[in-house]
């Protein structure tokens, strides 16, 4: 039985780009323990989210989060606020790679960008987020969504903390 | 069942039969970084060998200077003076600095692309080098630096799209007006973790620079790659360019007859007319005539999309017939994509009448991408660029962007309103 998240959720529409999440305006920082202060400082309605994110809280986004860019600082900005993981129907290839490789998690849940669309999951709702088994519940819509786990190598390079340490370790 | 274009590069590069859908192991020919994201990669390399690891193949490395050239700022100086230092504690020589142009394109004229090569580099528009067919792909810091420790990274064999044009475009028509058709066609996320290959008797026809419009926006639809297999005047070039070894690459990537494609698209290009991606996103997308008489304040003709000699004497062509003036009311900006193309619109006496025009001819750089350099907007004001994103507030906030073609835009820029270019070249 993995452990169980309690957060809040941060919610977002389909299509989400880099410059949404982290603007080129700061591509020029180097470290990403500065780089929180600036997410989702473009996002309509979310000016707020880098004042009032709280660790342990998440994001909660529709299809294809983290379009655009290569820029990796879009998932430092997150990972280094504390949101323990990325809820989305998907992601888009590159970000879904940037995560990964810092060992930082993203569930694909079916489903959830209706689900955001209909109001079955809101700004603010209490969330339970299960990692190993992929369930999430909304404790205050009551609604209930799965999240698929990732492929056997996506899993390795996750347990080792990402690519860098994943490859260490295979070179001992 | 036979092998799509990027299971047989993948193939090469893994050394072992691939699968679709599985995870493959790929040696990298070139991993390259620019001056964003290379002193995260440089810095990240440091730290993870605490000073002291060497790159496994300091050949096999290049770094290009291309967002911010030349820098605007102290910090991002200091960022570009950080992955000199490293370049030369490293041995690695292939530094393209400030005076040479958008990287992918200096990568391509400098010889050193081939098809069917495995290349990283920090930016999302890498895999316009899908168009001479090599598997290019933009990819975080981590990504960069772990490469550079193992000389391979991994990758899901894709799933294949293919997309056959036929047709000839009609007068004030291009291929960007195809590739803007695709992405708002298939959307923003339509081509998630997907392979394209472009193939179709207009494919076929096409020049480098269009291939490299169509590769480019790849990125805007969220695939992985798109590749078109060079023939014709492209393969000569690049023979001509990266050696006669280009020959025998082609000839073992081609796709089989059998390969498996998840679905065939098929669109005549004669039946297009100009189109513009509005604002705020990239398959936003109506017909130019739609929005035809829209007031704007800049145009900006350029980027790794539509930055090559053929794209800028594409909207000469427009400027010509309107007798060499845009409306005082419009800043028009052209950045050609490197410094071979800028000298080529130099020697052929493109720029002076550019210049005569009232138009502002740039040095190349990605700069006009981006808020934090120069052509930022100011909120309130309306763009049109021949770039690839129009995100909210990319180039400046509470600005919005239209995205059109080289001809959509100089049109524009001549009348100080959205213009379709038919109106003035046909």
């Amino acid at each position: 039985m993995s452990e169980i998240l309690r957060g809040r959720a941060w919610v977002f529409s389909d299509d989400v780009d880099t410059d949404l999440i982290y603007h080129n305006k700061y591509l020029a920082e180097t470290d990403p323990k500065k780089m929180p202060q600036y997410s989702f400082e473009y996002y309509p309605g979310k000016e707020n989210f880098a004042k009032e994110v709280k660790p342990g809280d998440f994001v909660v986004a529709g299809k294809n989060f983290g379009c655009g860019s290569s820029r990796e600082h879009a998932v430092y900005c997150l990972k280094e606020a504390g949101v323990p993981v990325i809820l989305a129907e998907t992601c888009s290839r590159i970000y879904y790679r940037n995560a990964i490789n810092n060992g930082y998690p993203v569930l694909f849940v079916k489903g959830l960008s209706e689900a955001i669309k209909a109001g079955k999951i809101k700004d603010g709702d209490e969330l339970e987020v299960e990692l190993g088994t992929g369930t999430i519940k909304d404790s205050t819509s009551g609604s209930a969504f799965h999240g698929d786990a990732v492929s056997d190598l996506e899993r390795d390079i996750m347990s080792a903390g990402g690519l860098i340490p994943y490859l260490k370790s295979k070179k001992k | 069942m036979g092998k799509t274009m990027i299971m047989k590069i993948m193939e090469r590069a893994a050394h072992k039969e691939v699968h679709v859908g599985e995870r493959v192991w790929c040696d990298i020919d070139w991993s390259t970084a620019r001056d964003f994201g290379g002193a995260n990669c440089t810095l990240q390399f440091d730290e993870i060998t605490e000073k002291q690891g060497r790159v496994w193949d300091s050949d096999k490395i290049a770094f290009t200077f291309d967002l911010q050239a030349p820098s605007h700022s102290e910090k991002v100086s200091n960022n570009q003076k950080i992955i000199r230092e490293f370049a030369k504690r490293q041995g690695i020589k292939h530094v393209f600095d400030i005076n040479h142009g958008i990287g992918q394109h200096v990568l391509l004229e400098n010889g050193l692309v081939k098809p069917g090569d495995v290349i990283l580099g920090t930016d999302s528009h890498m895999n316009l080098l899908g168009g001479v067919a090599a598997f290019a792909t933009g990819v975080g810091n981590t990504d960069i630096a772990a490469s550079w420790l193992s000389g391979t990274n991994w990758f899901r064999v894709p799933e294949t799209m293919k997309i056959e044009a036929t047709g000839e475009f009609q007068c004030g028509v291009s291929m960007r007006d195809f590739l803007t058709r695709l992405v708002g066609d298939l959307g923003a996320g339509g081509l998630d973790f997907l392979a394209v290959e472009f193939a179709g008797d207009a494919i076929e026809r096409s020049t480098l620079a269009e291939r490299i419009t169509l590769c480019s926006m790849v990125t805007e639809m969220s695939g992985k790659i798109g590749l078109i297999l060079p023939n014709g005047p492209v393969l000569e070039w690049l023979a001509g360019r990266a050696g006669p070894e280009v020959r025998s690459r082609v000839a073992s990537i081609a796709p089989d007859a059998d390969a498996p494609y998840i679905e065939t698209r098929k669109y005549d290009v004669s039946k297009l007319e100009p189109l513009a991606s509005c604002p705020d996103a990239p398959d936003n997308v109506k017909t130019v005539r739609e929005i035809a008489g829209t007031p704007v304040d800049q145009v900006h003709i350029g980027s790794c999309s539509n930055g090559r000699f053929e794209d800028i004497a594409a909207a000469f062509a427009v400027l010509e017939k309107s007798g060499f003036k845009v409306s005082p009311s419009v800043r028009t900006i052209i950045t050609p994509a490197t410094n071979e193309v800028m000298r080529r619109c130099a020697s052929e006496g493109l720029i002076e009448k550019f210049l005569d025009a009232g138009i502002v001819f740039t040095n190349p750089t990605c700069a006009l991408c981006t808020a934090e350099h120069y052509g930022a907007l100011p909120g309130g004001d309306v763009g049109c660029s021949t770039t690839n994103r129009n995100f909210i507030g990319k180039v400046g906030k509470g600005s919005h962007t239209y995205l059109l073609s080289p001809m959509t835009a100089m049109a524009t820029a001549v009348k100080g309103v959205i213009t379709d270019p038919r109106d003035i070249i046909c």
